[in-house]
């Protein structure tokens, strides 16, 4: 197996303030790995530090082999790491369409638009249907959805995704999780995720993020069954 | 009387909407207020003077050149004065205001403090509806305004360019991880936003002269139709401009001339006590 994402001893920092402390972590391709973590462990600096948002000070990340240091934004994403963010973040103005041809931007996703648009409207029905309706007046699991499927407008090979769960209905995370869970095998998926529960049945392994540092690694179901675990982040 | 108000209301207000649409765009996109926008305008009218009245270039190419030569211009002032000073709004905000006292005194240097004209493109005048006669300059300056108009919502919502401009200038984070370049970005658009003010120079200054300092009533009116439609509205800046401008030519004519800009204030104000947002702006600011 080839190395998707590899984080190497890297640090980070907002500002003057270290958030992130000597991470390492790696992904198989193909591979879906969970980042667990409660509030402010560092999980989204984790994500802006892949995708370009923000610097990292030292180590190195890289994406097939490819270095991301010093990249911006638009290079990674042009890379083919595409990111569900936190709270959706749907171009609420923009139709449904207009949101999903945006996903598309990047060059070698654009010519396949009609190919790509078919596939996720597959994937998520409901987006069909909602197709010209404008992203602001759709309810939160249609939205993240929607996001979901903006991101794989890009023929990511990485898809990110920060918060799937956050403000939604169990059910409809359930039902969301199924939809990923159907997605080509070759797409390696990485997830950021508070409530542990269902981002461990979907992962294959995690990360957990303490105090912006990795505190454990394992095998999911490993994870799932360890009581410290369960006790500080399912409250049993 | 009523109805050649209406109609120098409706000339005005395309020109004030087609300025408008140009500082929402810089606005939308990089929260940058370029208080030279007015200079550029004027600008653009002695360019379009230069080049049809002293070098005798027929007026479409030299309309098209000066329109051309502001938005290199303008991509010029963003990479040396605006691109430097991302992070910090208060500057980019001083440097443009000190780049419109430059503009206008290089003006006077140049040209002089007297009123220049391009040449018009049509003359004579028609009857409209059989009611009135009305210049035909003005007529082409509406028509060429509105026709502008129409083309950027077309290139708006139905070009990559329009859809990444909407996109950024509604989250530009996200924009930027779906893979838009908004430093060259910015710049391009900041070049447009200047190229809207110096269309709207070409297309009036057959009409009302420049001067050195014509610009800044022009500069003020298109800042007070940005907020009477509302920050970042498109449409907002197409009605509210309109509006001013029917609004200054009526009361002008019905009320008193002396009083022309304070109508504009007035409905301002009269807006912003109802819809602190302005008429299509959105809530959150």
């Amino acid at each position: 197996m080839s190395a998707c994402l590899e984080v190497e001893r890297v640090d980070v920092f907002r500002g003057e303030t270290r958030i992130l402390w000597d991470i390492s972590l790696r992904l198989e391709a193909g591979e879906r790995v969970a980042i667990l973590g409660s509030n402010g462990a560092g999980k989204s600096t984790l994500i802006a530090a892949i995708t370009g948002a923000l610097p990292f000070a030292s180590g190195d990340i890289r994406f097939f082999g490819r270095s991301l240091r010093g990249r911006k934004a638009h290079e990674v994403s042009g890379m083919g790491i595409a990111l569900v963010p936190e709270g959706r973040r749907v171009y609420r103005d923009m139709t449904v369409f207009e949101n999903l041809e945006m996903g598309a931007y990047p060059k070698p996703a654009r010519g396949r638009l009609r190919a790509t648009l078919e596939e996720v409207f597959a994937l998520f029905p409901k987006l069909a249907e909602r197709r010209d309706q404008r992203a602001g007046t759709l309810s939160g699991g249609e939205q993240q959805m929607l996001a979901i499927g903006r991101a794989l407008m890009g023929r990511p090979r990485l898809l990110l995704v920060d918060e799937l769960s956050l403000g939604l209905a169990p059910l409809i995370t359930r039902t969301i999780y199924q939809s990923l869970a159907g997605l080509d095998r070759e797409l390696t998926i990485l997830l950021v995720e508070q409530s542990i529960e269902q981002a461990l049945h979907f992962s294959q392994r995690a990360y957990v993020l303490e105090n912006g540092r990795i505190a454990r690694s394992g095998p999911a179901a490993e994870l799932l069954e360890d009581p410290a675990i369960r006790r500080a982040y399912l409250g049993l | 009387m009523l109805a050649i108000s209406v109609m120098n209301g409706l000339v005005i207000g395309v020109i004030y909407a087609l300025a408008a649409l140009g500082v929402s765009l810089v606005v939308g996109i990089m929260n940058v207020i370029n208080f030279a926008h007015g200079e550029l305008y004027i600008l653009a009218g002695y360019f379009s003077f230069l080049f049809a009245s002293t070098l005798g270039m027929p007026f479409a190419p030299a309309m098209g050149l000066a329109v051309a030569l502001v938005f290199l211009f303008g991509l010029l002032i963003e990479r040396l004065l605006i691109r430097p000073t991302y992070g910090n709004d208060m500057y980019s905000l001083i440097l443009t205001f000190i780049l419109s006292i430059v503009l206008q005194n290089a003006f006077l240097l140049i040209f002089g403090p007297y009123p220049n004209k391009p040449p018009l493109w049509v003359r004579g005048a028609s009857e409209i509806f059989g009611l009135f006669s009305y210049g035909n300059q003005r007529l082409a300056a509406l028509v060429s305004g509105a026709a502008l108009i129409a083309l950027v919502f077309l290139v708006l919502q139905k070009t990559w360019f329009g859809r990444i401009i909407r996109a950024t200038s509604q989250d530009r984070a996200m924009a930027e991880w779906n893979g838009v370049n908004t430093t060259r970005l910015n710049m391009l658009s900041f070049g447009l936003g200047c190229a809207l003010a110096a269309a709207a120079g070409v297309i009036l200054s057959p009409v009302f002269p420049v001067t050195p300092t014509a610009g800044v009533p022009i500069a003020l009116t298109a800042f007070v139709v940005v907020v009477l439609g509302g920050m970042g509205s498109m449409w907002g800046c197409v009605v509210g401009g309109l509006l001013l401008g029917l609004v200054e030519n009526l009361g002008a004519a019905f009320i008193s001339s002396g009083y022309k800009n304070v109508f504009g204030f007035l409905i301002l104000i009269l807006v912003l006590l109802v819809r602190p947002s302005g008429l299509f702006g959105r809530a959150k600011l």
